[in-house]
């Protein structure tokens, strides 16, 4: 087992607009691209990020470029008073120790 | 014609960009230059306090070198500026202009397409019946907008699409302007522009532009201030970076789509959406991708909407602990502490105030989301944020939490000289208004060019 932060070429989080987070991930290696596409579900995301599934907007794959694109409504928008991070830049967190 | 070559020469205007990469792309040949300077990801408050994210400085370099190479190669400029892009933060950059204009010794005819919506327009539209429905389904926004909700807003601003700078161009083709400034404007529309005029197809316009409008992040490795090159003709387009450091590659070019977007696959468009699943993106040399394939679907016109409304005053105060038993129990503590406040302010209703800690090392920095549960770190930081209907109510609350949370008396408490460390004096800072997102709607419109207003203004003033 190895962990999804160690074999990612990139990890990062972003705005898609105040309203939305959007996790992009690119693999170099297709081997673990595939484990991941298996492993990469809304139940997942739901379970790592305390979010219901409802709140996932989409997950995608796209296999040309080894990327997965995970889209979330956020409960706390990026333009709300208690925002944590205005450009959502570091919520890659939970991912960080994922088993691939 | 059989091709139309764009430049666009940076992410954002006042991000810069090297000259050389501009005086390379110049020798390709554009027939126009293009950048943007609008965006919302600063955040509402922008729009709401009518400044500019952007140094003014920068902004100026960039567009001096934007104008002074249009004019000398006789073709034209399109620029959305302003970061918000209201016509307070238009009216920021014209100042800049009439010195460029100066400075440069050259008169300048610049069309100015404003991208505010005058709210009694809006207002207007809405009760002849026209809808705006929310753009993201969250219950801080209205399902559809309403008249309270414009009046509630500061001001509102639109994402013009291609057609009013269009508008523009032939303005441009009659002699009458040399070039075109807009306010908020579609980054894709102010790309786009130009081929859709000279009747390029949709799909490969807005899928180029799309690739383009954020300069150098679609080459390898990737800049947010440097400019990249794009070719389109009837069947395909190519991209290139002018910068020989740079490359696109089939890699570089296909995941720019992932972006700050929500769906690598599909990009809304004013006009319809440009679907992206069927792209074939090609090597086309060592430094150039080919890219043709992708699907644009018409659906009803519709803008996109941004407003922002004026939520309250903030001050902050900053400060960390490194007392293990504090750390232990630092979500109690703070509880506790809101508690005492909340009853010291009993005179002022409790929904003119939030009282929000950040505690680094906890959870600051994603909140909510935050998987690591009962950390135990040496040291914490603290962010004591009040927001309150006045800046003076702000700092009199801060510094009753702050105060308080310095002298909490908590159970197992050892250090009863001071809970926690300041390292400012002053400790408390006041961070002026707050706003929020209260319009983020889609209004469907008939003449696309209609509510955004075109001036010439000529330079020096």
């Amino acid at each position: 087992m190895v962990k999804l932060y160690e074999v990612a070429k990139v990890i990062r989080t972003k705005n898609a607009g105040p309203f939305k987070l959007t996790i992009d991930i690119f693999f170099t290696n297709t081997e673990f691209y595939e484990k991941a596409k298996n492993i990469i579900t809304k139940h997942l995301i739901s379970r790592l990020y305390n979010v219901s599934e409802d709140f996932i907007e989409g997950i995608y794959f796209v296999d040309s470029v080894l990327g997965v694109k995970i889209t979330i409504i956020k409960e706390v928008p990026s333009d709300d008073v208690k925002t944590s991070d205005v450009y959502a830049a570091q919520q890659h967190g939970p991912l960080i120790d994922l088993d691939i | 014609m059989d091709e139309i070559r764009v430049y666009d020469v940076s992410a954002q205007i006042g991000y810069g960009f090297p000259v050389e990469s501009l005086e390379t792309a110049l020798k390709w040949n554009p027939h126009v230059l293009v950048a943007q300077g609008t965006s919302t990801d600063a955040g509402p408050y922008y729009l709401g306090a009518g400044t500019s994210y952007t140094e003014s400085e920068c902004v100026k370099r960039d567009l001096k070198l934007i104008i002074k190479a249009s004019r000398e190669f006789g073709i034209p400029f399109i620029c959305s500026v302003g970061g918000a892009g209201a016509d307070v933060h238009v009216e920021g950059v014209l100042r800049l202009i009439n010195l460029i204009s100066k400075d440069l010794g050259t008169k300048l005819r610049i069309a100015v397409v404003s991208g505010e919506i005058d709210k009694d327009w809006l207002k207007k539209k809405l009760l002849s019946g026209s809808k705006a429905g929310r753009l993201v389904n969250i219950s801080r926004l209205s399902e559809y907008l309403t008249i309270d909700d414009v009046d509630a807003s500061v001001r509102v601003v639109a994402q013009m699409g291609p057609e009013p700078i269009i508008k523009a161009l032939d303005l441009y083709f009659r002699g009458e302007v040399d070039g075109i400034i807009t306010g908020r404007s579609l980054d894709v529309g102010v790309v786009a522009a130009y081929p859709l005029k000279f009747g390029m197809p949709k799909n490969l316009v807005y899928h180029m532009s799309k690739i383009l409008e954020c300069g150098a992040i679609a080459a390898e490795p990737g800049s947010s201030s440097d400019g990249i090159f794009g070719v389109v003709n009837k069947d395909y387009f190519l991209v290139k970076p002018p910068n020989p450091r740079r490359r696109c590659t089939v890699t570089s070019v296909a995941a720019h789509s992932f972006y700050e977007r929500d769906n690598p696959y599909m990009e809304k468009l004013p006009e319809g959406y440009l679907d992206v699943t069927t792209a074939k993106y090609i090597q086309y040399d060592e430094r150039t991708v080919m890219v043709s394939g992708s699907r644009f679907v018409p659906q009803p016109y519709t803008i996109k909407l941004e407003g922002v409304k004026l939520v309250g005053f903030r001050s902050i105060s900053i400060a960390g602990s490194r007392d293990p038993i504090f750390i232990k129990k630092i979500k109690s503590i703070l509880e506790d502490v809101t508690e005492v406040v909340k009853d010291r302010l009993n005179h002022i209703p409790q929904d003119e105030y939030v009282i929000n800690f950040r505690v680094y090392g906890i959870n600051g920095v994603m909140g909510q989301y935050e998987p690591v549960k009962n950390p135990q770190p040496h040291e914490v930081g603290i962010i004591i944020d009040v927001v309150a209907k006045t800046q003076e109510k702000a700092n009199s609350i801060c510094a009753l939490v702050r105060a308080t949370l310095l002298h909490h008396g908590f159970e197992e408490r050892k250090t009863t000289a001071g809970n926690i460390a300041f390292p400012f004096s002053p400790s408390d800072f006041p961070a002026g208004p707050v706003f929020e997102f209260n319009i983020w709607h889609a209004l469907e419109l008939e003449d696309p060019t209609e509510p955004f207003k075109i001036k010439v203004i000529e330079f020096p003033r």
